[in-house]
């Protein structure tokens, strides 16, 4: 297993690809089968009883402030209501800023929200970390090249594209990276990545409504 | 992996159940409901005087909603909440439930649930009619129900943004 | 006072009157009712929507009348003084709005949703200020038109300028509309786009049968994703068993990349799951 020990992030990923097309392949309501050198029991793994499992995360604990500071993989985070919490991010944890990333996306700060597991020594292991993740209900004001300037309550907020990453779900239908059919006047709920040096957002995902902004 | 294994041995000698700052109602799977009350699609926001643009949602309609609780936004929390998420345009007649009110979220197809505490007014259902979230071939349509990052993430990921849920009271 | 400046005095009758004529229009015709009457800091000041959508109408009838007035009649200190009265009595109002009920809708101008902002304050400043014009001026606006017509048409512009910059948001919208329609969209770029968002993959993940099934074990949300030869790699992290073999995994799931749900009602997908820390499959019915 040596390319899977290697610290090159390429030769990783070329050997989880490799061990991801040899998974059990799911279709819709039935298991087809498992490739060659499968290792899973296709029927056995996802029959019924995997189902009865706990639910991954009901034994979770939550975490959220702002990030005052960062030593190596522990991360110091003042709560907005005065408490102190101590997160721990890992090689297991998934990093979400913008995009799925590292921890070395993380900033002083940064927002954040983590779940995980409360360890004896008082930190949080933490499964998953969000940072400064944001889901707002807007109403589109203003369409530019690079930008959308949105209305959040009273505040007007302004929406930064990305070019590879942002993308629309019109009216419930799957995202997509056009953006062509936003329209002024638009509801639209927001999920995006504040930035606390200016605080704008950087648009991940737009979702807007059927008719959106005509009901009142 | 140290820390990775730590945390996996934590697991392995029992679920620690540590008083965490959400209360009684910490544990998702507690029985706090089993009346079935409504079903949909769940979305997120904060509240409370938290960073970023939460900043200036305060403490809610109820004035107690902070985004660390496990905490529920209902869109017929008052009339006065009615007339501005109004999901009858949505065919949505939801039953009143005011602040205070204790639900039980459940993700349709992954089991996990969490028990919230109605705390604020929303979403607003009808800037999104009939869009729905589905799993498993089976769909939940319109939202019905915001829910705190608390509480959202103990049954699904923040960046997913909606899930389909039913809801026990 | 020069002639510039008393012609602009003059002329200030028949501008106040078409800002209070709109404004009162607004609030007399319109059908918000009790109900967006009740988002008004105006309901919290007479305790209740019914009695503040009641008086949002009788303003916006005295509104009219003055308008009527200021065009119909020649300028005097009454109209004047009675449109001053009326923007002191806004501004007054407008600081209530503010201390009390920061969030509210001002009601100023029917429809406009947003809460008291500085443009509220300023219109009504210039009803205020229009109003002591009208007391100062000298002569009646339907004589002052023809006889200076290049003044007459240069106040008009440059009150219709102030008007959309002084204008509610709501009443904004219309002109961004027509100016995309007219330069295009600017995102029409993106119109072409072939590329399937990783949202759309995690959510046809997420949807699936695959991801049902496999969901106990996972922990993390999305670790890490990659694009190989068509297809898209999602990892998560999880922990596989319970008691004393619970053990870190890579849980690992392969679909098309260029698949969404728009395109595919029951995706394909492969799913894996390794020990984290050897690399090697798990046999999951252990």
């Amino acid at each position: 297993m040596s390319a899977y020990r290697t610290g090159d992030p390429l030769d990783r990923r070329r050997f989880l690809t490799a061990a991801a097309l040899r998974g059990a392949t799911v279709v819709g309501s039935g298991v087809i089968g498992a490739t060659a050198l499968g290792a899973l029991d296709a029927d056995a793994a996802f029959a019924a009883p995997l189902r009865s499992l706990d639910p991954a995360v009901a034994d979770a604990t939550f975490v959220e402030g702002r990030i005052t500071g960062i030593d190596g993989g522990l991360l110091a985070v003042a709560g907005s209501w005065g408490t102190y919490a101590r997160v721990r991010v890992t090689a297991a944890t998934s990093v979400w800023k913008v995009r799925a990333t590292t921890a070395d996306a993380i900033a002083t700060g940064d927002g954040l929200y983590a779940r995980g597991v409360p360890m004896p020594d008082g930190t949080l292991a933490a499964d998953a970390v969000w940072v400064n993740i944001v889901h707002l209900h807007t109403t589109v004001r203003g369409i530019e090249k690079t930008r959308l300037h949105l209305a959040h309550g009273s505040h007007e907020i302004v929406g930064h594209v990305l070019a590879d990453t942002t993308s629309v779900s019109y009216s419930g239908a799957a995202p997509t990276a056009d953006l062509s059919r936003l329209r002024i006047g638009q509801d639209a709920q927001v999920l995006g990545a504040w930035r606390p040096s200016d605080d704008s957002v950087e648009l991940v995902r737009v979702s807007v409504g059927p008719g959106a902004g005509h009901h009142r | 992996m140290p820390d990775r294994a730590a945390a996996v041995g934590h697991r392995r000698f029992g679920r620690v159940r540590v008083a965490g700052p959400h209360g009684p109602a910490h544990d998702g799977r507690m029985a706090c409901g089993s009346t079935s009350l409504w079903n949909g699609e769940a979305t997120w926001f904060c509240c409370g005087n938290a960073w970023g643009p939460c900043a200036a949602a305060g403490g809610g309609a109820c004035g107690t909603c902070k985004s660390s609780k496990l905490q529920a936004a209902w869109p017929n929390a008052s009339q006065a909440c009615w007339d501005i998420t109004r999901p009858d345009l949505c065919g949505e007649k939801l039953p009143r439930r005011g602040c205070g009110s204790v639900m039980k979220v459940r993700h349709q197809c992954s089991g996990a649930s969490v028990c919230v505490t109605v705390s604020d007014c929303g979403p607003r259902t009808r800037s999104f009619c009939s869009e729905s979230s589905c799993c498993d071939g089976t769909c939940r349509t319109n939202r019905v129900i915001d829910l705190t990052p608390a509480a959202f993430s103990a049954i699904g990921s923040l960046s997913t943004g909606t899930l389909p849920v039913v809801i026990f009271e | 006072m020069s002639p510039a400046v008393t012609v602009a005095v003059d002329l200030a009758a028949p501008l106040l009157a078409l800002v209070l004529g709109t404004a009162g229009a607004g609030k007399f015709f319109g059908r918000g009712g009790p109900r967006s009457a009740s988002r008004t800091a105006l309901a919290r000041l007479l305790g209740g929507g019914d009695r503040a959508a009641r008086a949002l109408r009788g303003l916006g009838a005295l509104e009219l009348l003055l308008c009527a007035a200021l065009l119909a009649l020649p300028p005097s200190v009454v109209t004047g003084g009675a449109a001053t009265a009326l923007g002191a009595g806004f501004l007054g109002y407008l600081g209530y709005a503010r201390r009390a009920a920061p969030g509210a809708s001002c009601g100023c101008t029917a429809g406009d949703d947003g809460p008291v902002g500085g443009r509220a304050v300023i219109r009504a400043a210039a009803v205020l200020a229009g109003g002591v014009a009208v007391a100062l001026a000298r002569h009646p606006w339907w004589i002052v038109v023809p006889s200076h017509p290049a003044a007459a048409s240069g106040a008009v512009l440059a009150a219709l300028a102030g008007a959309v910059a002084l204008a509610p948001d709501r009443w904004r919208l219309p002109w961004r509309r027509l100016r995309l329609r007219l330069t295009g969209h600017p995102l029409d770029g993106t119109r072409a786009a072939t590329r399937v968002p990783v949202a759309a993959t995690v959510e046809l993940l997420e949807r699936s049968l695959a991801w049902q099934s496999a969901a106990p074990l996972v922990r993390s949300a999305l670790l890490d994703h990659w694009d190989d030869d068509g297809w898209r790699i999602l990892q998560y992290s999880g922990v596989h068993g319970g008691g004393g073999g619970a053990r870190p995994v890579v849980v690992l799931f392969a679909l098309d990349a260029a698949a969404s749900r728009d395109g595919v009602r029951e995706p394909a997908v492969r799913v894996s799951v390794l020990d984290a820390d050897t690399g090697e499959a798990v046999a999951l019915t252990a």
